[in-house]
């Protein structure tokens, strides 16, 4: 009895609820409809490394700031990202380090991917030392100067002397080159790129002997003080990516250096948003301009929108240039 | 905890221990073939890797044209059938979880955080309550609200799919044996694979977004669901389902009203493993549009590792959360406790109703006072962010004594005098030296069944090319798996004993099941800066839990009359433990050993990102430069170990029990 009275009330109690709530959303709906009129929504893709927390957050900035558009950012890993963009769910990644087997599949054959030019910075690949051992090694300026002292890299895993390998996610050869240059070098497998930081920090920190593969641009080279060592010069027909197998020979020159690619998805290249033509001139004046936006944001943990912001507001001249204004 | 394979202890028959003459004793003839390895070790000097001319080169290419294949398909003009249904499947999917968020944002913090509170507070009690608020309040203080409640719609909408599929599909394993050993092959590979080697297939096949990273985390997730409803209905005791079928009742009546009410402990442990699992993606998931706390774990890496560690940090305090609230809602939903009255009724429902009206009010004074969809005041997180920093420095410094005179010292010894003398011993023989030597022990430990099965798993390591790297892999996976058992069973024998033990391991296990390795293992690599260690460690670290709940569970549950006997009879503390309960509690500490394995070589991927080399490196290289055919390659060698060491483990049990009976 008294159960059916309390049923009552408390339905509706639960009604009113429901109904505030309803009331509620449909109110929500509306107010946050009104952005970004002229450009509508961008959708960038942040990748892993700093560089790209750069990128993204100064074209993140400008496009927001000068274009009024609104800008998402999405964080998928770089091979993925390609079909990502070939169904249209990304709108453009800012650097990207030539990928061939992606641009055959999905530039040239599906044309769902379009390349829009270099963002400015140009990507080497190296063997790198810290400068300190310069100091002790002169010799140490070129691979030839390596041989007969691999054991100053001893290691306790690698007791003739250890080279560093890279991240899995890049191109690299250097077990053929050290083969094919006759050095001995233990081959160790560090990692992806920030366990490879990890490690060679701890041994410069200790200002210990290291050799690695490593790349520019990266706010780390100025810091740490790294050095290329010179390899042996391009060749016709030097390769570079060692699964691509084949003799070693073929493997034993320096790394070749390449732009960096912007990349639309192609329904954001025909989409005819003022953001495509501001995002086609962006590219940065020099590795030294990204390494300094990364260094803030890496180094210095500052915020990537405010980093962006500095830098933007020092910059104004090569920003108008991306506006397109004189 | 990972209750995976599984038969769980029956009633415990007293173990009667097996006299055989020493010198055909397991531990002889065990030690025998290792000397024989060893000294074939010493005498062939020389490597003789897996002949080449046994190695099926152009299953790479194979694969590598597939995935080209499916790619292809999903951009054609016209989309097949196949291709749109898969569509349909992923914007479903992308929806649920979009309008979960959506959902988040117009009720505002304060009031998802009032219908988070109020539905534990409801349903489970006021422990609940307050754990799923103090949760919302972590999220809060970090200052990753947004990326916590991305990641929160992503976890119901993932856990609560895997168990609607999942529990169905383990009932049907708990009453049809023939399904349950045809659905075990497919389980195992969908925990041992790591998630790399399928991540760019579900991309093309579902795009990205959190569509897709729901398929990942479910895929992950599923299979505790599964096995665990399983070992539940399988559980309930025979006599109680004969004496229903005599009673005249349906297969239906059966299920509802016998099986499914009796097994609810070992229901509600899939309900909580599901959540844990699923959790233990998020980072994964992240990698492909996931969002949330795991792109906030993956980009720390690179440029904020302090702001990684408090990503990290909230994935825990929600897979605990909910863990705890889903506990207690089943508690109280005791079907021992429902046979409520007129009164009880009554307070049930002014509850509810005083629950909603809460929601309602909570999101009312939102937005009267203009509370944001995203909480964003006074966050704690600079303060925590300099802290985290600080102790990450610390770790980074090879000035310290930490580092110096314990990790450093520490992680040379166990490389230069533990590791790479079991790697030489395996990789470096001739190769038949060390698949006949394996082929043996398996053959001693778990008998003949076991031994083929073994050699098949060897053969096809060798047979797709990867007998080197799986070499390397595997001595990696006995030492971590050896740490990690000794670990876990001490560990768990002394929480059986203690319940202060207890309550202190439960919380750390959770964590370190949940906490996604990125997180810790950088720091292990400035702590530890040498190869192997990094991951072994993480390894170590994600397998010792599991080994620590099942020998906790196993040696707790032992007989109390075994017990008692044995206390009649004047028996010490420490006799009783170690002549009656660890002997009594061998098929469940078996079963640790065994899933210890498992989650040893689900590390194998991000040891390999940190230093490990071998197989999970060319997994991840598989992933990350498309050589998915590569990738794959590896994975199934990383499969073919963890079925062999499954399988060795698992007969053991087997082999014993059969010649206790004998």
């Amino acid at each position: 009895m008294s159960n059916r009275f309390w049923r009552g009330p408390a339905r509706l109690a639960l009604l009113g609820a429901g109904i505030a709530a309803v009331a509620v959303l449909t109110g929500a709906g509306t107010a946050a409809a009104k952005t970004g009129a002229s450009c509508g929504t961008v959708t960038l893709n942040e990748q892993a490394w700093s560089g790209s927390t750069a990128n993204t957050y100064v074209a993140k900035y400008v496009l927001e700031h000068f274009l009024g558009c609104k800008v998402k950012i999405t964080n998928i890993a770089e091979i993925p990202v390609y079909e990502a963009m070939a169904k249209g769910k990304v709108d453009a990644v800012l650097e990207d380090w030539q990928h061939v087997a992606q641009y055959k599949q999905y530039v040239h054959k599906q044309k769902s991917v379009v390349l829009v030019g270099s963002n400015g910075l140009t990507g080497h690949i190296g063997w790198y030392i810290p400068s300190y051992l310069l100091k002790q090694y002169p010799e140490f300026k070129t691979w030839k100067g390596l041989k007969g002292h691999e054991s100053v890299f001893a290691s306790p895993e690698a007791p003739q002397g250890m080279f560093l390998g890279g991240d899995p996610s890049y191109e690299q050869k250097d077990t053929q080159l050290i083969q094919a240059l006759g050095l001995n070098f233990k081959h160790v497998t560090v990692g992806a790129e920030p366990a490879e930081v990890a490690r060679f920090t701890q041994l410069i920190k200790q200002h210990k002997p290291v050799i690695m593969y490593w790349w520019t641009p990266q706010y780390l080279n100025a810091q740490l003080h790294l050095v290329e060592v010179k390899l042996p010069k391009r060749f016709k027909g030097c390769k570079d990516d060692a699964t691509a197998g084949g003799n070693v020979k073929a493997y034993a020159c320096a790394y070749s250096s390449y732009p960096l690619e912007k990349l639309f998805s192609k329904q954001f290249a025909t989409s005819g948003s003022p953001a495509v033509k501001v995002l086609k001139r962006w590219r940065w004046p020099s590795n030294n301009a990204q390494n300094l936006v990364a260094k803030w944001i890496a180094g210095d943990h500052m915020d990537p929108a405010k980093a962006a912001q500095k830098w933007v507001k020092s910059n104004m001249k090569t920003v108008n240039k991306w506006l397109g204004k004189k | 905890m990972a209750v995976a394979h599984g038969q769980m202890v029956d009633a415990p028959a007293l173990a009667v221990l097996e006299h055989r003459p020493w010198w055909r004793s397991r531990l002889t003839l065990f030690t025998a073939i290792v000397g024989a390895m060893v000294v074939c070790y010493f005498a062939l000097s020389h490597t003789l890797s897996w002949p080449a001319a046994l190695e099926w080169t152009s299953l790479t290419g194979y694969l590598d044209r597939f995935q080209a294949w499916l790619s292809n398909q999903g951009d054609a003009a016209t989309p097949n059938v196949f291709v749109r249904v898969l569509n349909g499947i992923s914007s479903g999917l992308n929806t649920l979880v979009t309008w979960l968020y959506d959902a988040f944002t117009r009720l505002r913090w304060p009031g998802t955080t009032a219908l988070g509170t109020l539905i534990a507070l409801r349903f489970g009690g006021v422990r609940a309550g307050a754990i799923m608020l103090a949760g919302f309040a972590s999220f809060g203080a970090v200052g990753l609200w947004d990326e916590s409640m991305q990641t929160f719609a992503l976890m119901l909408a993932a856990v609560g799919l895997s168990l609607a599929v999942g529990m169905p599909l383990g009932v049907i394993a708990g009453r049809s044996t023939r399904f349950n050993r045809a659905i075990t092959p497919v389980l195992d590979a969908m925990q041992i694979v790591p998630a790399f080697a399928y991540l760019m297939p579900v991309v093309i096949l579902f795009s990205v977004g959190p569509g897709a990273a729901v398929i990942t985390t479910m895929i992950y997730a599923i299979p505790p669901a599964i096995r665990i409803t399983a070992l539940g209905i399988r559980g309930v005791p025979p006599n109680t389902v004969e004496a229903a079928a005599s009673m005249g009742s349906t297969s239906m009546q059966m299920l509802g009203k016998v099986q499914l009410p009796l097994a609810r402990r070992l229901l509600l442990l899939s309900v909580n493993q599901t959540i844990l699992f699923a959790l233990s993606m998020v980072v994964i998931a992240g990698l492909i549009g996931g969002g949330g706390l795991g792109s906030a774990v993956t980009n720390g890496l690179y440029s904020n590792p302090a702001l990684a560690v408090l990503a990290g940090a909230a994935i825990v305090v929600m897979a605990i959360a909910l863990d705890r609230v889903t506990e207690a809602i089943a508690d109280r939903t005791d079907p021992a406790q429902r046979h409520a009255d007129a009164a009880g009724w009554l307070r049930t429902r002014t509850a509810t109703a005083a629950a909603a009206a809460g929601v309602g009010l909570a999101t009312g004074l939102a937005y009267a006072f203009g509370a944001g969809a995203i909480y964003s005041r006074w966050t704690a997180r600079d303060w925590l962010l300099h802290y985290v920093q600080n102790a990450l420095d610390y770790m980074a410094n090879p000035g310290t004594f930490l580092f110096r005179d314990i990790t450093n010292p520490l992680g040379v010894f166990l490389v230069v005098h533990v590791l790479q003398p079991l790697d030489a011993f395996l990789a470096e023989p001739p190769w038949f030296v060390t698949f006949a030597g394996l082929v043996a022990i398996a053959f001693v430990l778990s008998g003949l069944r076991r031994a083929v099965t073994t050699a098949l798993m060897f053969a096809v390591i060798g047979v797709v090319g990867e007998w080197q790297p799986a070499m390397h892999t595997f001595s990696q996976v006995l030492v971590a798996t050896a740490i990690a058992v000794a670990l876990g069973l001490v560990l768990g024998v002394w929480a059986a004993e203690s319940r202060t033990v207890s309550r202190i391991t439960r919380p750390v296990n959770d964590v370190l099941q949940t906490l996604p390795q990125l997180v810790y293992v950088v720091p292990f690599v400035y702590l530890f800066p040498i190869s192997y260690i990094p991951g072994l460690l993480a390894s170590v670290l994600y397998a010792f839990p599991v080994v620590v709940r099942l020998v906790e569970r196993g040696v707790s549950d032992v007989a109390p009359h075994a017990v008692e006997a044995a206390k009649a009879c004047g028996a010490t503390r420490a006799q009783i433990l170690l002549k009656v309960k660890i002997p009594l509690a061998r098929d469940a500490i078996m079963l640790g050993v065994n899933q210890g394995i498992i989650m040893v070589l689900a590390v194998v991927v991000i040891a390999g990102l940190v230093g490990s080399g071998a197989l999970g490196y060319e997994v991840a290289q598989g992933l990350q430069r498309n050589e998915f055919g590569f990738g794959v390659v590896a994975s199934l060698a990383i499969l073919a170990l963890g079925i062999a060491l499954d399988r060795v483990t698992q007969g053991n049990q087997r082999s014993q029990r059969e010649s206790e009976r004998g």
